[in-house]
């Protein structure tokens, strides 16, 4: 039992870093990605395989994973972020589609078998293998992510990516350079899910294309409207209520898909903020009236 | 064997056009990506296979209460699903799409479960020789069916009050409304329109493909949404065009290229597009 509240909590932890990450795009610049597993997946595999293949420590396999995502965050949001937000949506979903199929294409990934055996964080001679030691290392990673954040919204570069999300072309009047910092923000959070990507592998230890489908990216995309777009704390109360309920109502489990939808749906027409967006994170651009 | 490959192009295309008209028409009037749009596919297709299950019903009939149910399922989305979010942040109607797209889509996995099921009739169908390419009556069927629903919704928007009031609202809404346009019941009849559409790409697609299962419309909905963006988005031929060039690229690409990227090539496309020509090889109302 005290395993598997332990295992649960290090997948929340996860979950909080990628939900973090897309709150990051959604909230805070206010285009949407469908398609943040793939950066997730990318992570994931990025840093498996350089375990397995060329032996990295994980010290170095998870620089690599962050890196790599990132790189393509970067090198997908380069031709669309110039767009408006409904492109970045759609080929963001269309970008997960070919991850996903490259995965199961490629023999240096393993197909639909995935990887196998994927080592167990070692750090200075101590294994991170016990769960207890690993939900310290996600606890890390997550309150990093959180300052990281936190600090990025609050200061003048989260000022001007909200005002971006308000209003695009006023951003740009008052010298914003928009498609440069939308840029940014999403190389950021596609590191960030490449982060979370690299911890979920080397905690697993296995893994396949499908833990990196579209049913993910929506799962993440759940997470960020629950707790509230624009929210940090939102983001955390999400991730955790979503990564855990699942679990406890196991006998529902053909509904999960069905409850998300309805959720997405219903909360954007009663509580469009989200469970925690009110108070000085509240995002009054989900209620602008044009 | 190329041009072969060219007719099987077409056939498919021709699914993801009508689908792309949906999408065109939606985003012409209210600026949205009506994601749910592979969902409305798969309903029709459904209703009809169902339909003809019960071995009462006639396939012209079926075929009819499939395009039905689709086009109300449509219009009753942009009821609940849109309606209320109109004149939000783009984002906000954009989730919404994608929730009631989840939605509808593991609810028909919870009604129909997720084996494919067969088309109930089996069309006897030959295949004539044409200056040596083979085609099976069945694609040219098809085909037609789909240019000819394809003719109809252009001179629909060409020559009649309500195609030309529909275009009107796509134009500039709140002139719209000045003329005496009632708004919401033209975008009421641009989902139903395009749903219809939708729907019936679907009940072609089921029978050419020979299965229906719950989700049959994720893909194709995703691709004929590139197809809208390569025609350009808000622009009705261009919608067409769009499709269609989509389905044989798809269809080359798996036969020469690489058959396991298949359904990578509709997205490759969609990123050059916007890459290379954002506004779509038809001028769009994107920009």
């Amino acid at each position: 039992m005290a395993a598997y509240v332990l295992h649960l909590a290090i997948l929340a932890g996860i979950y909080i870093i990628l939900t973090i990450s897309l709150n990051l795009i959604i909230g805070y610049a206010g285009q949407v990605s469908l398609g943040h597993a793939a950066f997730y997946g990318i992570g994931a595999y990025v840093s498996a395989l350089v375990s397995l293949h060329w032996h990295f420590p994980f010290l170095l396999a998870l620089p690599t994973a962050v890196l790599i995502a990132g790189g393509c965050g970067l090198a997908l949001g380069l031709p669309t972020l110039r767009l408006k937000e409904d492109y970045l949506a759609i080929v963001t979903l269309g970008f997960g589609v070919i991850v996903d199929l490259i995965a199961l294409n490629l023999e240096i990934t393993g197909g639909p078998d995935g990887l196998v055996g994927i080592p167990a964080p070692r750090i200075l001679g101590l294994s991170f293998r016990p769960p207890l030691l690993y939900l310290g290392l996600v606890l890390f990673a997550v309150c990093l992510t959180l300052l990281l954040t936190y600090r990025l919204v609050h200061s003048y570069h989260g000022r001007a990516l909200k005002a971006i999300r308000d209003h695009e072309i006023t951003a740009q009047v008052m010298g914003i350079n928009t498609p440069a910092y939308k840029m940014a923000i999403f190389t950021l959070a596609a590191a960030l899910a490449g982060l979370a990507g690299s911890l979920y592998a080397h905690y697993i230890t296995f893994i396949n294309p499908e833990s990196f489908g579209l049913h993910t990216s929506i799962l993440i995309l759940s997470m960020v409207i629950l707790g509230g777009m624009g929210s940090l704390p939102g983001s955390l109360v999400g991730a955790a209520t979503l990564a855990v309920l699942p679990e406890m109502l196991r006998q529902f489990h053909a509904y999960q898909d069905l409850a998300y939808g309805a959720l997405l749906v219903g909360l954007l027409i009663w509580r469009p903020e989200g469970l925690l967006g009110r108070g000085k994170l509240s995002l009054k651009f989900v209620t602008r009236k044009e | 064997m190329f041009l072969q490959q060219l007719i099987n192009g077409l056939t498919t295309g021709s699914a993801y056009a009508l689908i792309a008209l949906g999408y065109t028409m939606i985003y012409g009037i209210l600026g949205l990506i009506n994601f749910a749009q592979g969902e409305i596919y798969m309903c029709g297709a459904f209703v009809t296979v169902l339909l003809l299950a019960t071995g009462q019903v006639n396939f012209y009939l079926a075929f009819g209460a499939g395009m039905l149910a689709a086009a109300v399922l449509g219009v009753v989305l942009e009821r609940v699903a849109f309606r209320p979010l109109r004149g939000f942040h783009p984002l906000v109607p954009l989730i919404s799409a994608i929730g009631a797209s989840i939605f509808l889509q593991s609810l028909a996995l919870l009604l129909f479960g997720p084996n494919d099921r067969p088309f109930p009739i089996q069309f006897t169908f030959s295949t004539i020789t044409l200056a040596g390419i083979t085609l099976s009556t069945l694609q040219v069927a098809l085909l037609v069916a789909a240019l000819v629903f394809m003719g109809l919704l252009v001179a629909f928007v060409r020559y009649t009050r309500y195609g030309k009031a529909i275009v009107a609202c796509a134009l500039d809404r709140d002139t719209a409304r000045l003329m005496g346009i009632n708004v919401d019941r033209m975008v009421a009849l641009t989902f139903l329109i395009g749903s219809a559409l939708s729907g019936a790409a679907g009940i072609l697609m089921a029978i050419y493909y020979n299965a229906t299962y719950p989700r049959m419309g994720l893909l194709p909905g995703l691709k004929a949404f590139s197809a809208a963006i390569l025609g350009g988005v808000g622009n009705i031929p261009g919608a067409i065009l769009g499709g269609l060039l989509l389905g044989v690229a798809e269809s080359l690409g798996a036969a020469y290229l690489s058959s396991g990227y298949k359904d990578a090539i509709a997205f490759i496309i969609l990123i050059l597009v916007l890459l290379i020509r954002p506004q779509g090889i038809l001028r769009g109302r994107g920009d």
